[in-house]
């Protein structure tokens, strides 16, 4: 029988305030999740190889980093810009928008010492260029590649065969336990009809059941391991 | 106007070409149940999570006793908080609904939140305990249950809200005989109660005395 | 606390990364020693974990939310030498999916954040559970004490480092002009920047992330614990031995700069009339003697960014590519909304 509170409606009138952090929460996994999910298939047939990309990267990267001299930086600028310029807009505006904000950080940061210091302004905005055209190149290479090219890339680089099983571990839990994460909180947000008095309890609940669940399908994951005949040697895999 | 009213709905997901959804129409009365049945993928817990504001359409619009539930609609505290305390919503996966450290827990979660007394949250909880026959797991931890014991606790936690309307996908899934003629039991109660219900599943003949509207997604 | 690129000149990032080469190879090797096979693929868990802890919105006071490291959650989850090399997986992926912390200062960031963090919350959390009787016989509050004081004290350690080698880059790198060609804020100023912040804000949102997941597995499922899972294999005499000798190296890479801290500005006495002071001197945000700078600034091929003679008609024609580049760039983004529009009427 139902009791009698279940049968009647209740008359609600929820409170104003609440908290957002579960809402924010969700929008910052999300927008991993469509990351490392979604490589929006920019990676093009007659792309370079990623290990080739890899080593470019790195040495644009320390180019960039070490150099003083302004024509290798302008250099560097137009090869980047130009290689963007060639892009479509939606792809464009994921890496530009990221390294303006990187640079808009590195402004902030630099501003005090700006106008303490005004001799080292040109040095401190060269500084803020860098910055950006480091975090495009990163964002080129990271929108160029997937996942599971760069982690063969890795291979190539002689990095030991356990490591770059974690790394797929790691991005394969990624999204799973993201998901959860998202979900759980979606639920949660479904019942967070008022105040949320228990703030941190959810906090730990979310978490520590994330936590939990992926103790689980770890252990499910080896069991299933074994059952198709692995032996325990992680240098063979 | 009908109590729950969806119109023209076109919805998709991020990235992908062809709709989940598209102009589709569905509407039902204060107290109605309705049950949604369709092969996998044809869009039913899509159109469960438009029911309660999780998704929101592209085209479309849906109103929900007499009121425009839009995304801005949404995003402002009160409504969405009243919305959702007054739609229930039953994930067909209960593992995403259980982050408490305690069924108990788990189910006092919603009255805590509507700021009840600590008198009045205790009996919520137990009457919802009583309702799925769990007393005994009170103190157990919700994740540690077997498949169909999370069910009920997460559908207990539903109930403790009191929705005036309730969302189920799949609730039989996973359930034993026992638990199945137990849950009709309840449904009908709940409808005979004045509650709506709006049912994805793939077992209309369980629920044939129940309902009064079938809706078959293609 | 992610030190983006740039900030550390690469010969700083080259000296970290370096540090970091002993560390790991111990992590892996205790992980090797330590761990079940079974559990070997838990540092994926753990990794994927530290990733998405660092993304979670921490309510503070009045909606308004902060991020944790969650270093020493990790370490007591999963052990520190598993942490490290969780934390290290979890940086590398944050550098180059999001650009969050550089990747040549990828080294640096692991040092602060894989290495000095959840080494040192683990050893004081282990250290004061100890005093209060072992593992085993200490009550749960007490537990939780131990993780809030251990996390707070391994974030603000970690936010140390990660000081110290920001304010360390303007005596060591700069040009012929004496400006700094990095990060351009010594220690007097990155300490208390990167300190008051951490010590009053992101200590707090640590140690409270920390406890309340460490609680909730503690409650729950204490068996996951890596106090737990050390109960399965017995730890060994030398089991604690790397610990305190890490802390001391790290302790005496704190110490150098110290030193040369004695000689310009001192510590907290970092004020506003000083401040006033040295921009009436006009000279750089109180550097050290120089003396001691120059023996250490690079030589620098071309000290100003005035491109002259040779390099002129390459500066033009670089300036052009750039110049078209950049307006292509800015006419597709402006073109986004229409195209926005245009596509949803064709659907």
């Amino acid at each position: 029988m139902l009791p009698e509170w279940m049968k009647e409606s209740d008359r609600y009138v929820p409170p104003k305030d609440g908290g957002t952090f579960a809402v924010k929460t969700i929008k910052t996994i999300g927008d991993i999740m469509s990351r490392v999910k979604v490589q929006r298939g920019h990676e093009k047939k007659h792309c370079l190889p990623a290990e080739l990309k890899l080593m470019i990267l790195l040495v644009l990267l320390v180019l960039t980093s070490v150099t003083q001299n302004g024509l290798v930086l302008m250099g560097i600028a137009a090869v980047v810009l130009f290689y963007l310029s060639t892009w479509p807009a939606r792809d464009l505006w994921g890496i530009i928008k990221t390294s303006l904000s990187a640079m808009a950080l590195s402004f902030v940061i630099l501003l005090p010492a700006m106008i303490m210091n005004p001799a080292g302004i040109p040095n401190n905005l060269v500084l803020m260029t860098k910055v950006f055209f480091c975090v495009s190149m990163v964002g080129i290479f990271n929108h160029t590649s997937q996942w599971n090219h760069v982690t063969g890339a890795l291979a190539f680089f002689h990095i030991p065969g356990i490591f770059i099983f974690t790394l797929d571990m790691t991005l394969k839990y990624m999204v799973l336990l993201g998901n959860l994460i998202r979900d759980l909180l979606t639920s949660m947000t479904l019942r967070a009809v008022g105040r949320h008095d228990r703030k941190y309890a959810s906090v730990g609940g979310v978490m520590g059941v994330t936590f939990i669940r992926g103790t689980e399908m770890n252990t499910r994951m080896y069991e299933a391991m074994k059952c198709r005949g692995f032996t325990g040697d992680y240098g063979k895999l | 106007m009908s109590f729950i009213e969806l119109r023209d709905i076109t919805f998709r997901y991020e990235g992908e070409e062809s709709p989940v959804l598209s102009g589709f129409s569905m509407s039902a009365e204060r107290g109605s149940c309705l049950i949604i049945e369709g092969d996998n993928g044809s869009g039913k817990t899509t159109l469960l999570r438009i029911l309660s504001a999780l998704s929101f359409p592209e085209k479309g619009s849906f109103v929900f006793d007499g009121c425009d539930i839009t995304e801005k609609y949404m995003k402002v505290n009160m409504n969405s908080k009243l919305f959702h305390k007054r739609v229930g919503y039953l994930f067909q996966d209960p593992d995403i609904m259980l982050f408490n450290a305690r069924v108990r827990d788990e189910i006092a979660f919603g009255p805590r939140q509507m700021g009840l007394g600590d008198e009045e949250v205790d009996k919520r909880v137990r009457d919802c305990m009583e309702l799925f026959d769990i007393e005994k797991l009170s103190d157990k931890a919700p994740y540690h249950l077997s498949g169909g014991q999370k069910k009920r606790v997460a559908f207990a936690s539903v109930m403790a809200l009191n929705p005036e309307v309730l969302l189920l996908d799949e609730p039989y899934a996973g359930l034993d005989r026992k638990s199945r003629e137990q849950l009709t039991a309840f449904l009908t109660e709940l409808k005979r109660a004045g509650k709506t219900l709006l049912i994805a599943s793939h077992d209309s003949e369980i629920l044939s005395g129940i309902y009064d509207e079938r809706l078959v997604m293609m | 606390m992610h030190i983006p690129e740039n900030y550390l000149a690469p010969a700083t990032c080259a000296v970290m990364t370096a540090a970091m080469v002993p560390v790991w190879a111990h992590a892996v090797k205790k992980v090797d020693v330590e761990l079940p096979k079974e559990k070997i693929p838990m540092i994926g868990v753990g990794a994927a974990f530290s990733f998405l802890g660092m993304m979670f919105n921490v309510p503070l006071v009045g909606g308004t939310t902060g991020h944790a490291v969650g270093g020493t959650l990790i370490a007591l989850l999963f052990g520190p030498d598993a942490a490290c090399i969780a934390v290290s997986i979890a940086l590398l992926l944050q550098a180059v999916i999001f650009g969050d912390g550089g990747i040549l200062a990828f080294g640096a960031n692991c040092f602060n954040m894989a290495f000095i963090l959840p080494y040192v919350g683990y050893w004081i959390y282990s250290a004061i559970v100890r005093m209060f009787g072992g593992p085993e016989r200490t009550k749960s509050a007490h537990h939780y004490i131990a993780a809030a004081v251990g996390s707070y004290i391994g974030i603000n350690a970690a936010a140390f480092f990660a000081a110290v080698e920001f304010g360390l880059q303007p005596m060591l790198f700069k040009d012929a002009a004496g400006n700094a060609l990095y990060c351009p804020y010594d220690l007097s100023v990155s300490i208390p920047a990167m300190m008051i912040p951490h010590l009053v804000v992101a200590g707090v949102v640590e140690a409270v992330f920390t406890v309340v997941i460490f609680a909730f597995v503690r409650t729950t499922a204490p068996d996951l614990t890596y106090d737990a899972i050390k109960g399965y294999a017995p730890a060994r005499a030398d089991n604690k031995k790397p610990i305190p000798v890490f802390a001391l190296v790290a302790v005496l890479i704190a110490a150098t700069p110290l030193g040369l801290l004695a000689t310009g500005t001192a510590w907290g006495e970092w004020g506003a009339d000083e401040i006033a002071d040295i921009v009436t001197n006009g000279s750089a945000l109180g550097y050290t003697p120089t003396g001691l700078a120059n023996g250490w600034s690079l030589n620098v091929p071309m000290p100003d960014y005035t491109v002259g003679g040779m390099g002129e008609v390459a500066a033009y024609i670089l300036s052009a590519i750039i110049g078209t580049a950049l307006l292509i760039i800015i006419f597709k983004l402006i073109s986004i909304p229409m195209k926005g529009r245009r596509e949803i009427h064709a659907s």
